[in-house]
């Protein structure tokens, strides 16, 4: 190592720098401080990106795109949305199957990239005609690519959605309006009474058929209960028995009036129809009642986009999914989460301040209480799995299987109370979030300063008394934000969920304002973060259904980080009170 | 008043010790269920009643499931039937008429019986139990009074009341079919048949000595729905003129119709296989009794007819499967797997369990053992005085029946989970058709006789592997992110930073394990070399910024210290990306063979470039060490007077050197380990999954930062100000504050953080469900996936049937899980409380 020609010093302060010097720079350790920084700048980095990328990939999902039709070289026509774009290096063979003309396009693409070839992802669906939902497409084999004015895309109750141009609207299969902008007048006309009678079907199957099945499924549950009772042969049984019968009966001709009035319906709504022009240049007939929302896409125009976009918002939250979850709505995942959770806080909180006054303002100070502080706080660190593991083993199968036994005999060998329902769910996550609430209690406890419960006992009050309106009026923003944060904990998590009630799909919400008890704490339920894992990881059509996911996923995470939030604020009001007291 | 205060005071009283009770109730009710999987198994009790005389062994002797009535059929051809409450002999009937026949096979689930007659002729028959529910109003009136659980008499069979209060009358079915011409007057004297896939496979052996495979074919026309039945033979050995063979001691067929072993009396054995149905070939020629005294006395096999029990006339018994040689294509081979504890005396009877691997075995003492034939362990040992003629093992496990010269006698048994005894939860165990033990976790699957495998190993192997790749990935970030967030950066800034990565806590897991497995994953999978670069890129053009940086003027680092700094630092990770994904296909094409996920299957490229790779963070070390050590105090004393901007250039070129020095030493190293001929193929890198272990440390990391962070950062903040003063004030700078003084007083702190990291990544569930692929094997390859304890409880416990083995062992997985969660977090705790109290003083 050369040594540099030591400088003479520049100005006369040149002593105190010298000393200076001698530890600078190596001594600075700025390399080290830089890693520091990357490593903080990369968490911040990590999570505005996956928050990012959550918010736009969710918040695009109900955007609708622009329509376009390509032409290949190899002559297919294909209609849809784009759906992404990436680059791929084809395989020889694939290459070999490429006409002579898109061969050499491919290859002077594929020369011009280093080997790889621009494709786009679109989605063509019109699953039963064509038998896919998507297709790739290279870029360079693009002959011609247009946006067709009145092409539709059009939403169904089944088979996903559709992509073609509107060609006539037919009454009882003949044409009754030929032309695209004529047909969609009439189809805007009449799609609205048509999905009004489709609500109705809908209200006459779920409310008034539903009504008289679960009605009959009673009155065979009094009978088994009789039965088991009294024995098959008893004067009661065969009373029982001819009451039963004589309702069954009478079921069955309110049965015949409302099936009659469904197929009436039906039958109208049948005779509405739109025929469409596809892809291909084929045709295909798309019933009026399967339609759930047609959007000519390519003429509407912003102000239209942005009102078929909150329209699909407004679908998503209220509606019920279709399409094995990937399309539709997840009202029921939403109301089965808020419900859990309610529930569980319903639970947790009282039981959680309970046990927290229990601690600090009652129990002896000593060894024993430290151990169970410190073993309540490890609680909070024991992976939820474990909880949703005796979640199962306890409540339902144990505690449910004996409320079965005791109150529900007549419906055994089918379980009650003895499988996983949202009660279940909820005690299981109370048990689980308990030690938020406790420690998160004790804290706000502690805040309180001692000087305030002497004033009180100095006045004269008793020890409730100075819990009741001194101590708790006090810590109560504290346990506010324990209550928050363990309802915050509590709606994100979804591993024991999966143990004791999440389901992919319950027909009915636990809470049924139309049957008698109204409320139902053995039913199962969807949830929000299941039904992220179920529609990612077990849905047949996974492509088409991440949209769906993404949004779910903003759904919860909008969820869970405004409740962060309130309680980050509670928290912050509580300080700074808090810190108002003591000075 | 007072009312009102004694009321609050019980009630608040009642409420916490019953929430602390609750919560203790969780770690109880663990126990509990997995409890009874420790129990050993027991005998519950026995009896006997007296039965027809039997001279010799018969054909078979079995019972039903409630054991209310057992069937003998005798050599002489008589079937008997005896009620086991009373004793009572109910039925003896000859359903073979005169032609008695000279060997017989049954088949131990399922009623499918073959026997092979003196004429050279086989028959298919059907015997075995028979059941029907009896109309209550026509049943005879002294069947009314019968009780739960009470027997009586009726015909040819015995009538019971089931729980379901039902009357239920079981009786034998014996049906027989046509005779089967073999084509060789000879007589039969060994038969086997198994009931394969495919249809039924019947193995003879004739006094002439012609061995001789059939198969039944059954064909149905798809027009017309007709079943058209017929038999393809194949022939083993052919007839010998003359001199009578010597006759085995029994043939046998495995459950797929597969191997054909030939079984002599001195342990000798023919293999032969048919897995060319046309040739069959005769594989090996092994002897299975290596004592030379002692003489084969009995084998059979086990449920599932894969595993041959071999016992000998000195009280030996071993199994016996066929498997291939590790890693090899080459023929599977008998091997013995398992020797058990030996009996007193000749091994004389085999039963095996139509419901599990559990086998029993008699002596001729009049002893029988059970033996767990998977485990090799002996689960119970029975003693009796009267040698057994024929023993069975009743339907549901429960009872050991067998039959001496007058008597029948069962002894009730409860084996308990002999299945997932501790041995096969924590040991390598030789599973049939396994090269040599090893541990698997397969606890269920499509075929019929399947066994299940619990091994708990492979899923605690996933764990630690998901805990240590995203501890590697997570600590050091959260860490270090800590010390910045605490030492170098503006107090207000601080908070709204600290609250951002709090946030990132408060993150539901499945959303991070959605965007690891079908974001990330697939992602990874496409820029893998690039990815791979980036680890080194990035941090190396960091720390290339801090020494650009460092090259400032004096006035400008110090006034640009603050959020221009931050700013900075946080600029150089694009441009590491950047380098990362320039570098990363150059280093593919020059090292990996144009392709890293080829190279990493094996298929092509030198072990150079793995180990290069591997190497460097190694190599990186050493060098960084070397200088700290040697340059950096030369050069610092050398440099007291030197310009800052020398001192800089001289830092820069030290980094420099130190990189090419590292790089140079890491090339060294694997051309050495190269030429030895040493590859990391296979061990610490093989073959690439999509969702693997790289992708959960990353997303799994993720979640653990924010934890690792808050706590780690909370305990920095902690350190008393004075300290700090002292140290800054002594003219230490801000980084040998940190180092020096902030970090050692907040290690117990930041050691605490670990450790609740580790406790939250070990029981992690939604995130390892998604990304790690789920598939239960022992790899450390960091892109092979795996199965931790908490995926597969969220996989398999909702399918388990309650209170079975496989029930109880995902009990004991979630009480490992929570046991390992507890005494981490309060280990962390303990450390915390003990360091803060050593520091309580200053």
């Amino acid at each position: 190592m050369s040594v540099a020609p030591e400088k003479p010093p520049r100005e006369g302060k040149g002593a105190g720098r010298r000393i200076r010097r001698k530890s600078s720079l190596t001594s600075h350790g700025e390399p080290m401080v830089w890693l520091t920084g990357a490593s903080l700048a990369l968490c911040l980095v990590m999570i505005s990106g996956l928050l990012g990328l959550v918010v736009y990939q969710g918040g695009r999902t109900f955007w609708p795109q622009e329509i376009v039709q390509v032409e290949t070289l190899t002559g297919d026509v294909l209609m849809g949305q784009v759906s992404r774009v990436d680059t791929f290096t084809p395989s020889a063979d694939a290459l070999d199957a490429l006409p002579d003309e898109a061969r050499v396009r491919v290859e002077a693409d594929m020369r011009a990239n280093e080997g790889s070839v621009a494709r786009r992802m679109l989605r063509t669906e019109n699953f039963d005609l064509t038998g896919t939902h998507f297709d790739w497409i290279e870029e360079s084999v693009i002959a011609a690519e247009t946006k067709p004015e009145w092409a539709v895309v059009v939403e169904r109750t089944a088979k996903g959605r559709f992509y073609g141009v509107p060609q006539a609207f037919l009454v009882d299969g003949e044409a009754h309006t030929v032309g695209s902008a004529a047909t969609w007048g009439k189809f805007e006309e009449h799609h609205a009474r048509i999905l009004a009678r489709v609500e109705q079907i809908h209200d006459l199957e779920r409310d008034d058929l539903g009504h008289i099945n679960s009605r009959i499924e009673r009155q065979r549950l009094a009978l088994r209960e009789v039965e088991l009772a009294r024995g098959m042969e008893s004067p009661e049984w065969i009373a029982k028995e001819r009451e039963t019968r004589a309702l069954v009966e009478d079921a069955e001709r309110e049965f015949v009036t409302i099936t009659d009035e469904i197929g009436r319906l039906r039958t109208i709504n049948d005779s509405f129809a739109l025929r469409f022009e596809t892809a291909g240049g084929g045709t295909a007939i798309v019933s009026l009642a399967n339609i759930v929302r047609g959007t000519p896409v390519n003429r509407i125009g912003t102000a239209g986009k942005w009102s078929v976009y909150f329209d699909r918002w407004w679908e998503f939250l209220t509606a019920d999914p279709r399409e094995a979850n990937s399309e539709g709505g997840v009202w029921p995942a939403l109301f089965g989460t808020v419900m859990m959770t309610l529930l569980m806080t319903i639970v947790v909180v009282p039981i959680g301040v309970l046990a927290a006054l229990y601690l600090h303002e009652y129990a002896k100070q000593g060894f024993l209480v430290g151990v169970v502080r410190v073993a309540v706080n490890n609680l909070a660190g024991v992976p939820s799995i474990v909880f949703g593991v005796f979640g199962l083993g306890f409540f339902c199968y144990i505690v449910g299987a004996t409320i079965d036994d005791l109150f529900f005999g007549a419906r055994l060998p089918n379980p009650t109370f003895g499988k996983g329902g949202i009660l279940w769910a909820s005690l299981t996550l109370a048990l689980l979030t308990l030690p938020v609430v406790i420690v998160a209690t004790e804290e706000a406890l502690s805040a309180v300063p001692n000087s305030m419960r002497e004033g009180s006992y100095a006045c004269g009050a008793t020890k409730w008394q100075t819990i009741w309106r001194i101590v708790l009026p006090r810590a109560q923003p504290g346990i506010m934000t324990g209550a928050i944060l363990s309802i915050a904990r509590g709606a994100g998590e979804v591993a024991p969920l999966m143990l004791v009630g999440a389901v992919k799909l319950a027909p009915d919400l636990p809470v049924d304002l139309g049957t008698f008890p109204y409320l139902f704490p053995e039913r199962s339920f969807m949830h929000l973060g299941f039904h992220i894992y179920d529609v990612g990881f077990q849905s047949q059509n996974s492509e088409a259904a991440k949209p769906m996911v993404y949004t779910t996923t903003l759904l919860l995470i909008a969820i869970v980080v405004l409740l962060n939030f309130v309680a980050i604020a509670i928290r912050a009001r509580l300080r700074r009170r808090f810190l108002g007291a003591r000075t | 008043m007072l009312v009102k205060e004694r009321i609050a005071r019980t009630l608040i009283t009642a409420g916490g010790i019953g929430t602390i009770l609750a919560v203790t109730l969780i770690f109880v009710f663990l126990a509990w269920v997995v409890f009874p999987l420790f129990a050993s198994p027991h005998t519950l009790g026995s009896e006997s009643v007296e039965a027809l005389d039997a001279t010799s062994a018969p054909f078979r002797f079995d019972t039903d499931e409630d054991r209310v009535l057992a069937w003998t059929l005798h050599r002489d051809g008589a079937l008997e039937l005896v009620a086991l409450e009373s004793g009572e002999r109910i039925a003896l009937t000859h359903p073979f008429g005169e032609t008695v026949p000279v060997s017989a096979s049954f088949s131990t689930a399922g009623d499918v019986a073959v026997f092979g007659f003196a004429d050279g002729t086989i028959r298919v028959g059907n015997v075995g139990f028979e059941t029907e529910m009896l109309d209550e109003a026509v049943a005879a009136p002294e069947l009314h009074a019968l009780s739960t659980g009470e027997v009586a008499t009726r015909g040819a069979g015995v009538v019971e009341r089931t729980t379901a209060g039902q009357l239920r009358r079981t009786t034998v079915g014996f049906e027989l079919g046509e005779p089967l011409d073999t084509q060789n007057p000879s007589p039969v004297i060994c038969i086997d048949h198994a009931v394969t896939p495919s249809g039924l496979s019947i193995v003879t052996l004739q006094e002439n000595g012609a061995l001789r495979v059939s198969r039944e074919r059954t064909k149905k026309n798809l027009m017309t729905g007709k079943v058209t039945v017929s038999l393809r033979s194949a022939e083993l050995a052919a007839p010998i003129e003359g001199a009578a063979p010597e006759v085995p001691r029994g043939i046998l067929i495995d459950g797929l119709g597969q191997h054909v072993y030939v079984v002599f009396a001195d342990g000798t054995t023919e293999h032969w296989n048919l897995a060319d149905f046309s040739a069959p070939r005769l594989f090996e020629r092994i002897d299975l009794i290596e004592d030379p005294d002692a003489r084969l006395s009995v084998v059979a096999f086990v449920g599932g007819r894969r595993t041959l029990i071999v016992g000998d006339s000195s009280g030996r018994v071993d199994s016996w499967f066929p498997a291939r040689a590790a890693g090899s294509d080459d023929d599977a081979l008998l091997i013995r797997a398992q020797r058990f504890e030996p009996g007193d005396s000749p091994a004389i009877l085999v039963a095996a369990s139509p419901r599990s691997r559990m086998i029993a075995v008699a002596f001729a003492s009049g002893s029988i053992a059970l033996y767990q034939a998977t485990l090799g362990e002996r689960l119970l040992e029975i003693d009796g005085d009267e040698q057994a003629g024929a023993l069975t093992v009743a339907p549901r496990e429960d009872a050991i029946v067998a039959r001496t010269s007058s008597r029948i006698a069962s002894v009730e048994i409860d084996l308990k989970y002999p299945e997932a005894a501790v041995s096969a939860l924590i040991a390598p165990v030789w599973y049939e058709g396994y090269p040599a033990p090893t541990h698997v976790w397969q606890s269920s699957s499509a075929s019929d006789d399947f066994e299940p495998k619990l091994g708990l190993m492979p899923l605690v192997f996933g764990t630690l592997k998901a805990t240590l790749y995203s501890l590697l990935f997570g600590a050091p970030l959260a860490i270090l992110a800590a010390i910045y967030t605490s030492e170098f950066m503006a107090p207000r800034l601080r908070a709204s930073v600290k609250s951002t990565v709090e946030l990132m806590a408060s993150l539901p897991s499945v959303v991070l394990g959605f965007i690891g497995a079908l974001v990330i994953a697939p992602f990874v999978q496409d820029v893998l070399p690039s990815v791979l670069a980036m680890f080194v890129t990035v941090p190396c053009v960091t720390l290339l910024g801090a020494y650009a940086w460092q090259m400032l003027p004096n006035h400008v680092a110090v006034r640009w210290g603050g959020w221009q700094r931050f700013i900075a630092i946080a600029l150089t990770l694009p441009i590491g990306v950047v380098a990362g994904v320039v570098l990363g296909p150059i280093f593919e094409r020059a090292v990996f063979d144009g392709d890293v996920t080829n190279w990493l299957g094996g298929q092509s490229g030198s072990a150079f470039g793995g180990w290069f790779f591997l190497l460097l963070p190694l190599a990186a070390l050493v060098v960084a060490v070397g200088v700290a050590f040697v340059v950096t105090p030369r050069l610092r004393s050398r440099s007291g007077r030197w310009e800052r901007g020398t001192v800089a250039r001289f830092e820069a070129l030290k980094f420099v050197c130190g990189g090419v020095l590292a790089v140079a030493l890491a090339a060294l190293c694997a051309l050495l380990l190269q030429a030895v001929g040493m590859d990391p193929r296979g061990g610490l890198v093989d073959t690439y999954v999509q969702r693997n272990a790289l992708i959960v440390g990353f997303v799994m990391g993720f979640a653990i930062v924010p934890i690792i962070y808050t706590l780690a950062e909370d305990s920095l903040s902690e350190v008393p100000v004075a300290l700090r003063e002292g140290s800054l004030g002594a003219g230490a700078t801000n980084w040998q504050t940190t180092l020096r003084i902030v970090v050692p007083f907040a290690m117990s702190g930041i050691f605490s953080a670990l450790m609740i990291g580790l406790g939250r990544a070990v029981g992690e569930t939604m995130i390892v469900l998604m990304a790690a692929g789920n598939t239960p094997i022992m790899e450390w390859n960091a892109f092979s996936g795996f199965r931790t304890l908490s995926a597969n409880i969220a996989v398999e416990l909702p399918e388990a049937v309650v209170g079975s083995g496989h029930y109880r062992t995902l009990f004991l997985a979630a009480l490992v899980l929570f046991s390992m969660t507890f005494v981490l977090n309060t280990f962390a705790e303990f450390v915390r409380r003990h360091f803060r109290r050593r520091f309580s003083g200053l």
